[in-house]
């Protein structure tokens, strides 16, 4: 990917995203200044996400986390507040603009037409298209398909190139979709939910890959899970969301933490420390038992 | 599957804070998967188009008078003598324009169909999906009735259908659109509601016509190919020419919106635009054909899912195959239906139907299909 090479060489302490009393809702229509603002999905969220780092977003079921990400890639548009990309109002970047530095990996991939993994990898190309009379149906062109056969390899997909996206497993079909969100070249990777619906081997294979790109590319990552031990393990920072707010945002060992994970989740949460790596790992309680433990000496 | 992440794939130690090394490689075997890529689409695209001029001669040869290969020659050199003057006036007058006709319409079906069941996503999508058509078949059974069929040169119908088809247009997308946007589940419907609004008013009116008139609309509702003026046909190979070019350009837009709205947005589709584009041009071209040719079933629907089985999902390669597959097809259909009961004809529709239906339903049994499943 030798467009990283210039991204990366370029030293910029502009943050990748500086999100400022962020406020959106489903219903456009116009309210009351004085409605309720519980009605709100993201509700005056404020935070920075720094160049290169990974940061992971939890949360209860609808917090907002898949709306944020949303937000952040431009597919919604607030109401209310401001997000910059690398300095710039991303309300004014075009779609076009957005597509070449943001990578939005959806949840799962549908799979309705038969494509091929690489017509699907290549659609990831479709931000740098040059169309012209001559081409007038975009083939891509040889730079295209150079990037889509590096992070083919890089996701382990090169030996399913041919084969129709709809026949794969959905670890394969993951992979697939980490591939076309790579072929974008992006400075940003957001992630929604990539380890849903998988065992623990094919989540162990997407994490890898996600790990290496990021040493190797220096991306950013944002990565929504419901794995709240899964961010702990790869994410350098963990926004922790309620009710479309910021409850906190910080590194996992002062984050994941009993009290903060009770009051968020409403129910009573075990902390202890994972025996390789000494980052914080949750598990629920038994039954019968209601008070809130924290095991670790270092929390 | 087990996957092996082999050793060799692991990143050892790129220095931090230094870029990575621009990989120096060869791309061996992603070149010859393009050229195959690119290959194959010239390789379709060179078969298609000699079908098609094979179909051309074809269809000129047979007919209500079949001609032999040296008269169809002769004629088509223009060094035709004496009683061979018979042939060239069959060829170039009657059956060249009413060739070029069926290849126009049925190209136009074919492409539209193909970008409408993208555009809404559900198989069963064609040209008439829209309420487009019936406000055309409104629009020429209201000028038969006010007996403004025979007026500007025979024009009349042609000129009262697409006044129709332009009219139910501006109405579905104004149901349909909201906000500057164009969902597609509101445009699906707005179509069905036209359609049926439309044919309601279009019962009425027939009810009311003379035996006449509604003998001419029903006709015109079967579809016909026979005798096309000269501005007609101009017309919709205009339209035609301007459609292919305006959803050439979108093809790849319509794969990326295939496999999904959003994905297809943070890829940087300009979503909106596409839909409007793809909407405006498959209505417009619609209200054409219809307008010229009546209501010509099953091209639009079938035509599309055919060359999908044949040549896969990809719309760079779908939307032209259909084109010219659709012109092929009808080509012939209109041919059979002016040759086996000639002097008389049977409808096209029932030509287009009984051809492409069971061979349709062999694709489907002996291939593995997958849309929609």
């Amino acid at each position: 990917m030798s467009q990283h090479a210039s991204i990366s060489a370029v030293v910029s302490h502009l943050p990748a995203f500086e999100v400022r009393q962020l406020s959106f809702r489903y219903d456009s229509m116009p309210s009351h200044p004085s409605a309720n603002r519980s009605a709100w999905v993201i509700n005056r969220m404020e935070f920075t996400v720094r160049q290169g780092e990974i940061v992971g977003v939890i949360g209860p079921n609808g917090s907002g986390k898949s709306s944020l990400l949303k937000l952040l890639a431009k597919l919604v548009r607030p109401q209310e507040g401001t997000i910059q990309l690398f300095g710039a109002e991303l309300g004014a970047l075009s779609r076009e603009s957005i597509s070449r530095q943001v990578a939005y990996m959806p949840q799962e991939l549908s799979s309705d037409f038969p494509f091929s993994v690489l017509d699907m990898v290549l659609m990831g190309r479709f931000p740098y298209r040059r169309g012209g009379l001559w081409n007038l149906v975009g083939w891509e062109r040889q730079e295209d398909l150079a990037v889509a056969e590096e992070v083919m390899a890089q996701t382990d997909v090169t030996h399913l190139a041919n084969r129709m996206v709809d026949t794969l497993s959905a670890g394969e079909q993951q992979r697939v979709l980490l591939a076309r969100a790579l072929a974008q070249v992006p400075r940003v990777l957001m992630l929604d939910e990539p380890t849903a619906h998988l065992d623990l081997n094919h989540q162990l294979d997407v994490c890898r890959i996600l790990q290496r790109v990021h040493e190797q590319s220096q991306m950013t990552v944002l990565l929504v899970s419901h794995d709240i031990n899964l961010a702990s393990q790869y994410c350098d920072r963990i926004l922790v969301m309620k009710q479309g707010a910021v409850v906190c945002i910080g590194p996992p060992q002062d984050v994941i933490h009993p009290r903060i994970l009770t009051e968020v989740y409403g129910c009573q949460v075990l902390v202890d420390v994972h025996p390789d790596t000494g980052l914080p790992r949750v598990s629920l309680p038994s039954q019968d038992r209601h008070q809130t433990v924290a095991v670790s000496g270092m929390l | 599957m087990i996957v092996h992440p082999s050793p060799s794939q692991t990143t050892v130690s790129d220095p931090p804070m230094m870029a990575p090394p621009v990989p120096l490689r060869t791309y061996e075997g992603m070149a010859s998967w393009q050229t195959l890529r690119a290959r194959r689409w010239y390789a379709v695209m060179g078969l298609m188009v000699l079908l098609t001029c094979g179909a051309v001669v074809f269809c000129l040869q047979f007919g209500a008078h079949a001609l032999t290969m040296a008269e169809l020659w002769a004629a088509l050199t223009f060094s035709t003598t004496g009683s061979e003057d018979v042939a060239r006036v069959i060829i170039w007058d009657i059956r060249f324009p009413r060739i070029l006709m069926g290849l126009f319409v049925g190209a136009s079906l074919a492409i539209t169909g193909a970008a409408l069941q993208a555009l809404v996503r559900n198989p069963l999508a064609d040209p008439y999906v829209l309420g487009i058509s019936s406000g055309a078949a409104l629009g020429a059974t209201i000028g038969l009735a006010f007996g403004l069929g025979s007026i500007v040169g025979g024009l009349g119908l042609p000129l009262c259908a697409f006044i129709g088809g332009g009219l139910s247009i501006v109405l579905v997308y104004g149901i349909a659109a909201s906000q500057g946007r164009l969902p597609m589940h509101q445009l699906l419907l707005a179509g069905v509601i036209v359609n049926a609004v439309c044919s309601a008013l279009m019962m009425f009116a027939t009810s009311i016509l003379n035996p006449a008139s509604l003998y001419r609309v029903v006709l015109w509702l079967m579809g016909t190919l026979s005798a096309p003026s000269t501005p007609a046909l101009l017309g919709i190979g205009f339209c035609l020419l301007i459609a292919i070019v305006l959803l050439l350009r979108e093809s790849q837009a319509l794969n990326l919106l295939a496999v999904g709205e959003d994905a297809a947005r943070s890829l940087g589709v300009d979503s909106d635009r596409v839909q409007q584009t793809v909407f405006l041009v498959s209505a417009v071209l619609t209200g054409a054909v219809v307008s010229v040719s009546g209501m010509i079933g099953f091209v639009g629907m079938v035509v599309p899912h055919l060359v999908r089985i044949l040549c896969g999902a990809d719309h760079r390669l779908l939307l032209p195959v259909s084109a010219l597959g659709g012109g092929i097809l009808l080509m012939v259909a209109d041919t059979v239906a002016r040759t086996v009961v000639a002097p008389a004809e049977i409808p096209v529709g029932v030509i287009t139907a009984l051809i492409g239906g069971p061979f349709f339903i062999y694709l489907l049994m002996t291939r593995k299909y997958r849309f929609f499943a």
